[in-house]
């Protein structure tokens, strides 16, 4: 269905060898006295000022998920997939409320990952793992959705997709996963960050020419949306319903409401989330951005709305037809027949870009949580920074790995599944840190029975649930009490209610409460320049080396030193 | 959403802030709001434009509150900023 299209294939390969210099050179960028430290090669410094944050969280949070799945979901469902612009909207919001709290006590405290903050605030080395291990497999999938992302926008170049081998079949892919593991080893968050800056221009590029041009040509946008509209109302042989609606209907509201909420409760409490917002050099920074973020928001509801353009082409439903239903390859497919070649080279290649830099930030954020939560707790209380940055090293490689078993496993026909799935597991963990943010009233020992209550039930449902052609984790929504509701909001509330009515028992016990390590005025700290030596956590390294990219700091502020 | 007041700023701001917070999610949240064809803008239906026109209006909110709750003025030339004994906001 697909032919090797030649200049299309070059100026993917050209701006892949590009993306892969800038970023080994990024190791160069801003650089540090001391390298071997996780606040260097897991935060990039903790120095990012509006700007580069801007392009990091962005180039972070719109993935493959934005580009791909998305569109591939309003393509084949129509109205019900545009939940994700719902989501980005409310996303922001929930970011300006809790994120400058965690930024603080992290700052303070030196904290690279949730967890840490968790084990800190609870006194509980069993809850600190508990989001440690679902921070990393929630995690694998979204790394996997990337992955998968790639490999639609490989498919449609005709490149690999017709050896019966799968390692043949998926060898571009995996020589473009091990360069990105490679610098990424290098350099840390800074290659990411740094290549955010290509992604984020060639995608605005790319969807602003895309919007302008495309409608035009294919008869204006009333056409668009007509041509969706006809497609929606047929019936489904699979299922025997229609296959979606232009608007969604009073029966789907409540699946639509729940999974932006949902979403967007979890995408905070995601790894690559608070890596970005632990970047940041300051607190203003993550609030500025909080306003200033939802341009990506606007652009992900563009995408979406490729889905439709998608269909009014019919070359590009024969194709997807031809790959046996791949909705996936919709958006890939539209370039591919609506531009000439170099421009859709130029459209894939934003499209891979903007896959591999949130898979290297999520390896990343993935490898800082096992480094100070596993690693450090567990097996290694005193490790120097040295070597801790040596072992998040390691693990961001191994994080790939599994990943590329997620995506090889894992149903792709709707690949917007895996990132559900994801969303159900990670959101267990908002008591801990979100609530944990606030207040302790909830006991340590019955956030962690929550916690496994949600994850049991969350992953017990999701995997009875039927859907797309397969049997188990199908789907992300389950009927509840006769509305359709995404499985991460009904977990959570379980897990909540069971946290609260076993604190309630537990504090009438008198059971024995965890230390609190952090103290009411780290929330709101704003510390300019890196905390003084002083402030170092209890039986902690030091949470700071010198920080080369804050600006020759005073020489002390003695309001750190507290201890 | 229990706001503290830590930044030194009088509840009432905390109040309008939550407010508009909350509108601004409020806003996506409840679906029945927009979930309707009519009156399009163009050839969108009312789902879709309402959306769109809804990101800029949440960023708006947000960039308010930013506002709001901010206790220094910024530097424009992006200058140092710590000097002064203002570590802490």
């Amino acid at each position: 269905m697909t032919h090797l299209d030649p200049v299309a294939i070059t100026i993917v390969i050209a701006s892949f060898l590009i993306v892969t210099l800038i970023g080994f050179a990024s190791a160069r960028w801003r650089p540090a006295e001391d390298p071997m430290h996780l606040n260097e090669w897991g935060l990039g410094g903790r120095g990012f000022g509006t700007f580069v944050s801007w392009f990091l969280l962005g180039g972070d949070i719109y993935t493959a998920y934005t580009f791909i799945a998305v569109p591939a979901l309003v393509y084949a469902a129509g109205a019900a997939g545009f939940y994700a612009l719902s989501y980005t909207i409310m996303v922001f919001p929930i970011v300006f409320i809790f994120a400058p709290r965690l930024w603080s006590v992290s700052r303070v405290r030196g904290y690279v990952s949730p967890g840490e903050f968790v084990r800190g605030r609870h006194g509980s080395q069993g809850l600190g793992l508990a989001v440690a291990l679902t921070g990393i497999l929630a995690t694998m999938p979204y790394i996997a959705l990337q992955l998968v992302g790639i490999e639609s926008v490989l498919t449609v170049l005709g490149v690999g997709s017709t050896s019966g081998n799968a390692f043949v079949r998926d060898l571009p892919l995996i020589i473009a996963f091990a360069v990105v593991a490679a610098y990424t080893y290098l350099a840390g968050l800074r290659a990411p960050a740094l290549i955010a800056f290509v992604k984020d221009i060639l995608i605005y590029l790319v969807v602003i020419v895309a919007i302008l041009y495309i409608p035009g040509k294919l008869g204006g946008w009333g056409h668009i949306f007509n041509t969706s509209a006809v497609h929606l109302k047929k019936v489904n042989p699979a299922t025997g319903k229609p296959y979606g609606n232009l608007v969604v209907m009073p029966a789907g509201e409540w699946a639509y409401a729940t999974l932006a909420l949902g979403s967007a409760l979890a995408l905070f409490v995601y790894p690559h989330a608070t890596t970005g917002v632990f970047a940041s050099k300051r607190r203003d920074v993550i609030r500025r951005n909080a306003a200033m973020l939802p341009a990506y928001s606007l652009v992900l509801g563009l995408i979406a709305l490729f889905g439709y353009m998608a269909r009014a082409v019919p070359a590009v439903n024969a194709d997807v037809k031809a790959a046996g239903g791949n909705a996936q390859l919709s958006v890939p497919l539209l370039f591919a027949h609506m531009f000439p070649s170099w421009f859709a080279g130029i459209a894939d290649s934003a499209f891979i870009i903007g896959a591999l830099v949130p898979a290297a930030v999520m390896s990343i954020a993935a490898a800082n949580l096992f480094t100070r939560t596993i690693y450090k707790e567990l097996f290694k209380p005193y490790a120097t920074p040295a070597q801790e940055t040596r072992v998040a090293r390691l693990a961001s490689l191994l994080m790939k790995v599994g990943a590329l078993g997620f995506a090889i496993e894992l149903n792709k026909t709707f690949s917007i599944n895996l990132q559900l799935l994801g969303g159900i597991w990670i959101l267990q963990t908002f008591p801990a840190i979100v609530i944990g943010l606030y207040t302790r009233w909830f006991h340590r020992i019955a956030l962690i029975v929550g916690w496994a209550v949600g994850m049991a039930y969350g992953t017990f449902e999701a995997y009875r649930t039927p859907g797309g052609g397969q049997a188990h984790f199908g789907s992300s929504t389950a009927p509840v009490f006769g509305h359709t509701t995404y499985i991460a909001i009904i977990a959570l509330i379980l897990n909540l209610a069971v946290a609260a009515l076993l604190t309630v028992i537990f504090r009438r016990i008198g059971l024995q409460d965890g230390y609190d390590e952090t103290r009411p005025a780290d929330y709101v700290a704003d510390p300019v320049a890196p905390p003084a030596a002083g402030a170092k956590p209890r039986t902690r390294t030091p949470a700071y080396s010198a920080a080369p990219v804050a600006p020759p700091s005073p020489p002390q502020h003695p309001q750190h030193r507290r201890y | 959403m229990a706001q503290h007041a830590p930044s030194g700023k009088s509840p009432a701001t905390w109040g309008v802030v939550t407010v508009l917070l909350a509108v601004a999610i409020a806003g996506t949240l409840c679906v029945p709001i927009y979930a309707r064809y009519m009156p399009k803008l163009g050839a969108f239906p009312f789902f879709y434009w309402f959306q769109l026109i809804w990101v800029p209006v949440a960023a708006i909110l947000c960039w308010i509150s930013y506002l709001l709750l901010r206790t220094k003025k910024p530097t424009r030339s992006g200058g140092p900023r710590h000097g002064g004994g203002g570590a802490w906001r």
